[in-house]
């Protein structure tokens, strides 16, 4: 299914053939095989209710599929595995997840309590967690907001907190539901570069995307998903931002629309 | 139904925390070995909505207002103890966020809204409900007898703790220190908005919730409904312990015969004069004098000898536990033949329509 | 699902004009608003209320000062003394003293008083006002109104005193509460109670439930708004309301178990699994030790002194 298939020893995902159902009743994905290499930034494209986030949710430990297998740094991620706790600890630690709905996200009664949850789960001691805190707050740029209540918030800081709770954590994959939407341009344009300077940094980034606009800068690949619930596509983001056909099919353009190159 | 401070004496505020504090121990516990991690958002959110749920204060015609509660809809979906925590965290906001006081009497609303609401209304509905399958129309009619008589039983205890409260505690010259009304006048003065329209407004919430997670959401009421089929046709999972009229019955006078005493730990009462060991704490399930207890003694005993005359207080406990024994043997009994008859209905439907499942509404 | 929209798909009657299903001048007729819209301008006020009081609990004031944990103790401490109070005059006293307190609190005296006195007529004065009758309180009849059966009929000593007992200590308990809370910031408070020994587990259910309804609140706002909007003509509008609750309410709980189930999964993604920890950290000074010791003879001085006045 992959295009590039550079040595097994750096793969941090590998999913064959994923299939799940919500309810058991309403199909999300539908036989999906996907690789996820260290360092590499991967995008998921695709029409509303294709199964980008249950894929996320997948690739996150948080569901667990119906069927396939899903293997993460080299270990079968499953229910049963998860029990375990120091496997959970460690996947946990090395795979943050920003979801879409920052509102489910940020659910600690303060922004500081809120960045700290993560780390104090994890068994960081207090000290050092506080220290940690600080360091993300400023540089989200987010230090006055600490002490505030995430109602007190807009949805553009809800995300930057949401993504600092995130970051504080300093996991080695990353995975992104929709971090643009409901953005303002200033916001995007500085998420975009942050996800540009994590990868540099060397981390892994898979993320859902209706954003075509940024889609070279973050992303080496792209996964296009169709509505049925299957992968109909992976290419560069050049080949995927050339090939029209698909891009209409998969609700990305419009026919009026016109990509600029 | 929400007391605020003043209304109640520390006594009976005391005394209500007695009751309140064991529950929420085994409430706790019991939630965090059920359901291991999903069980802190869900009891916030649905804290959160019972919260919202008592904010809708329902206009009645007599000027004041009326709300429901929700503590039975949460129990049939997540069990009774879930109620008790997600109900008593609404509480305390209504206490703290409101402003509305009710701190000392946080306790005795936790023992009519958290407590007692969400075991009755549950108790009623299992009881009705038998095995009938999940989106059938008994079951839904059975949720919303439930929560109706859930709030009233609320009700009634709240309006029991109001009423108590001048015979026991007034001035020498017989002013009531607290709540003015006798048991004569709070009981049909909390009834009857209850009995009508909160009664209704519950019923409508607890069945309507119901009857919309039966049909769309099946899964959320997994945890409490495992032996129930989810429709007609499907056969009942065999497995689990069965309500049967008996055991509610039993359940319901252990609940009443609990909370009886919540007037008579007050002093006036016949154990008020001695010290916090002479009260039958083992039959409130406790093993020690709680430390508050143990220190509010000394205020309690002093309070007595100086204060008012024990003469007129003692008939009057005399009577309550009389009024109280005759009282719950009557529902007990009431209870039991509803459900004796119930079950007996649907035995004999089922004999009649071997396949299908009865669906008395 | 999905799909390319087509405007061929379009209904012909949604792209032809319509004059309105209704004139859209004036006719006279008015209508209140239903219980439901005073409730949600109520959530509203709630809301607006929490980041006032967050605003006054960052003020340098007497009360703002001390540890949170004193506060909530020396709360009850002065609710007990307040509760075993018998007399009128010592509870005007201690309602005086709450004045002088947030005084020294830099709280809006008129903002405080109309806080505490807004609820109390509602809730207190109504309900009190029948016991005030020989009918309810029977004893000396000070102000006869009827006779019955030869006997005077009305206002007695007994009745008003108790009316004036609850009125003042309802006013006194909840200028308590209020103090408290006006002077301590939520997410202090909380972390007072779990310092305090309240299962940790109850702490983050309170903090994440505190969360929530505003969240919730905004939802049913914007369910109730979406209605209205689409309302065109109602019968009678408290039981349209009541329609709109009974209807809104499966949908809510549908919402809210959804929103549960990803508030877990944000939480199990982050290393949740059931035994929540948290960060804070309390330090105790030299002014709460003489807070301490002002509250308590406080409490002895109002029990005492009520005691003193005789029984
Ligand atoms: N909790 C749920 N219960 C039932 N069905 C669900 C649930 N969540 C998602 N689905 C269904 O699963 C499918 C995939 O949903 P998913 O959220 O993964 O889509 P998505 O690609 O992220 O869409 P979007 O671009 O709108 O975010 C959809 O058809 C949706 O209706
Ligand atoms: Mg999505």
């Amino acid at each position: 299914m992959d295009g590039s298939e550079p040595g097994a020893d750096d793969l941090v995902f590998s999913c064959r053939d994923l299939r799940y159902a919500y309810l058991g009743r309403f199909p999300a994905l539908d036989g999906v095989s996907l690789d996820v290499h260290k360092g590499e930034k991967v995008a998921l494209l695709g029409p509303n209710g294709c199964g980008k986030s249950t894929l996320l949710k997948i690739l996150d430990g948080l569901i667990f599929p119906d069927g396939g297998t899903f293997t993460a740094f080299g270990q079968p991620v499953t229910e049963d595995n998860l029990e375990d706790e120091q496997f959970s600890a460690g996947f946990r630690s090395r795979v943050g997840f920003v979801f879409q709905n920052s509102d489910a996200q940020v659910f600690s009664p303060t922004v500081r309590e809120e960045i700290a949850f993560g780390c104090l789960q994890l068994g960081l001691p207090t000290g050092e967690t506080a220290a940690r805190v600080d360091d993300v707050l400023a540089m989200l740029g987010i230090a006055d907001l600490a002490e505030r209540a995430p109602f007190q918030l807009s949805g553009g800081q809800k995300k930057r907190v949401a993504i600092a709770s995130v970051l504080v954590m300093n996991p080695e994959v990353l995975l992104f539901d929709e971090p643009t939407a409901a953005l303002d341009p200033r916001t995007q344009a500085w998420l975009i570069e942050l996800i540009a300077d994590l990868s540099a940094a060397g981390k892994t980034i898979v993320l859902a995307t209706h954003d075509l606009d940024a889609l070279d800068v973050i992303a080496d690949r792209c996964v296009v998903f169709a509505e049925d619930h299957t992968v109909s596509r992976v290419g560069t983001p050049q080949q995927v931002l050339t090939d029209r056909e698909l891009l209409l099919r998969a609700n990305l353009i419009h026919e009026r629309s016109r990509v600029a190159l | 139904m929400h007391i605020p401070d003043g209304y109640l004496s520390p006594q009976t505020c005391a005394a209500a925390y007695v009751v309140a504090v064991p529950a929420w121990a085994i409430a706790t516990n019991r939630v965090t070995r059920v359901v291991k991690t999903r069980n802190v958002p869900t009891l916030a959110v649905l804290a959160a909505l019972s919260f919202l749920v008592m904010m809708f204060n329902i206009p009645i015609p007599d000027g004041t207002t009326a709300h429901a509660v929700g503590a039975v809809i949460i129990a049939i979906a997540l069990g009774p103890w879930a109620a008790v925590i997600a109900v008593s965290v609404a509480l305390l906001f209504q206490a703290l966020l409101f402003g509305d006081g009710g701190v000392l009497a946080f306790g005795a609303n936790a023992v009519n809204l958290a407590i007692l609401m969400p075991f009755v209304g549950y108790g009623v509905y299992r009881l009705i409900a038998g095995r009938a399958p999940l989106t059938s129309r008994r079951r839904i009619a059975a949720a919303a007898i439930g929560g109706y008589v859930g709030i009233n039983a609320a009700a009634l205890a709240t309006a029991v703790e109001f009423g108590i409260q001048p015979e026991l505690f007034h001035t020498a010259s017989g002013a009531p220190l607290y709540s003015p009304y006798g048991l004569s006048q709070a009981i049909p003065a909390m009834l009857l908005p209850h009995l009508t329209i909160a009664g209704a407004a519950e019923a409508i919430l607890t069945g309507g919730v119901l009857a919309y997670l039966a049909r769309t959401d099946p899964a959320r009421l997994a945890a409490t409904h495992r032996d129930v089929p989810a429709t007609a046709g499907e056969p009942a999972p065999a497995g689990g312990r069965r309500l049967t009229p008996a055991r509610v019955s039993l359940g319901f006078v252990a609940v009443m015969v609990l909370l009886t005493p919540l007037g008579l730990l007050a002093p006036g009462g016949a154990f008020g004069e001695g010290a916090p060991h002479e009260l039958n704490l083992g039959q409130l399930g406790l093993h020690a004098v709680p430390a508050g207890l143990a220190e509010y003694n000394g205020f309690w005993s002093h309070t007595l000898l100086s204060g008012y005359g024990f003469h007129d207080g003692q008939h009057a406990n005399l009577a309550y536990i009389l009024s109280a024994v005759i009282g719950i043997a009557v529902v007990a009994a009431v209870i039991f033949g509803v459900g004796t008859l119930v079950e007996r209905v649907a035995r004999r439907r089922r004999g009649t329509d071997p396949v299908a499942e009865p669906e008395t509404a | 699902m999905g799909g390319t929209v087509q405007a061929s798909r379009t209904p012909d009657w949604l792209l032809r004009g319509e004059p309105g299903l209704c004139r859209c001048g004036p006719a006279g007729i008015r209508r209140k608003g239903s219980f439901v819209e005073k409730t949600l301008t109520g959530g509203a006020d709630l809301l607006r209320q929490v980041m006032f009081s967050e605003e006054i609990a960052g003020r340098p004031g007497l009360l703002q000062r001390l540890d949170p944990r004193l506060k909530a103790v020396s709360l009850v401490v002065l609710l007990v003394a307040v509760g075993l109070v018998h007399h009128v005059g010592t509870l005007v006293a201690c309602y005086a003293l709450t004045l002088l307190l947030a005084t020294a609190s830099r709280l809006p005296l008129a903002f405080f008083i109309k806080r505490v006195w807004l609820f109390i007529p509602i809730f207190s004065g109504i309900v009190v006002l029948p016991a005030t009758l020989s009918i309810v309180t029977p004893g000396e009849v000070v102000l006869p109104l009827w006779h019955w059966h030869g006997a005077p009929q009305g206002f007695t000593a007994q009745g008003l005193t108790s009316a004036a007992l609850v009125i003042s200590r309802v006013a006194t308990s909840v200028s308590l509460v209020v103090l408290l809370t006006l002077t301590t910031p939520w997410t202090r408070l909380l972390a007072a109670l779990r310092a305090l020994g309240v299962p940790r587990i109850f702490i983050l259910i309170i903090g994440m439930a505190y969360r929530y309804v505003f969240l919730l609140l905004g939802v049913v706002t914007e369910m109730y708004e979406a209605r209205k909007a689409r309302t065109v003509r109602a019968r009678r509008n408290d039981r349209a309301a009541r329609g709109f609750v009974a209807a809104s309410a499966g949908a809510l709980f549908g919402r809210a178990g959804h929103l549960s189930e990803e508030v877990h999964l944000a939480m199990v993604a982050r290393g949740y699994r059931g035994s929540p920890r948290t960060l804070h950290a309390f330090r105790l000074r030299a002014a709460d030790a003489v807070a301490a010791v002002v509250v308590l003879a406080a409490a002895v001085t109002i029990y005492g002194g009520d005691v003193l006045v005789g029984r």
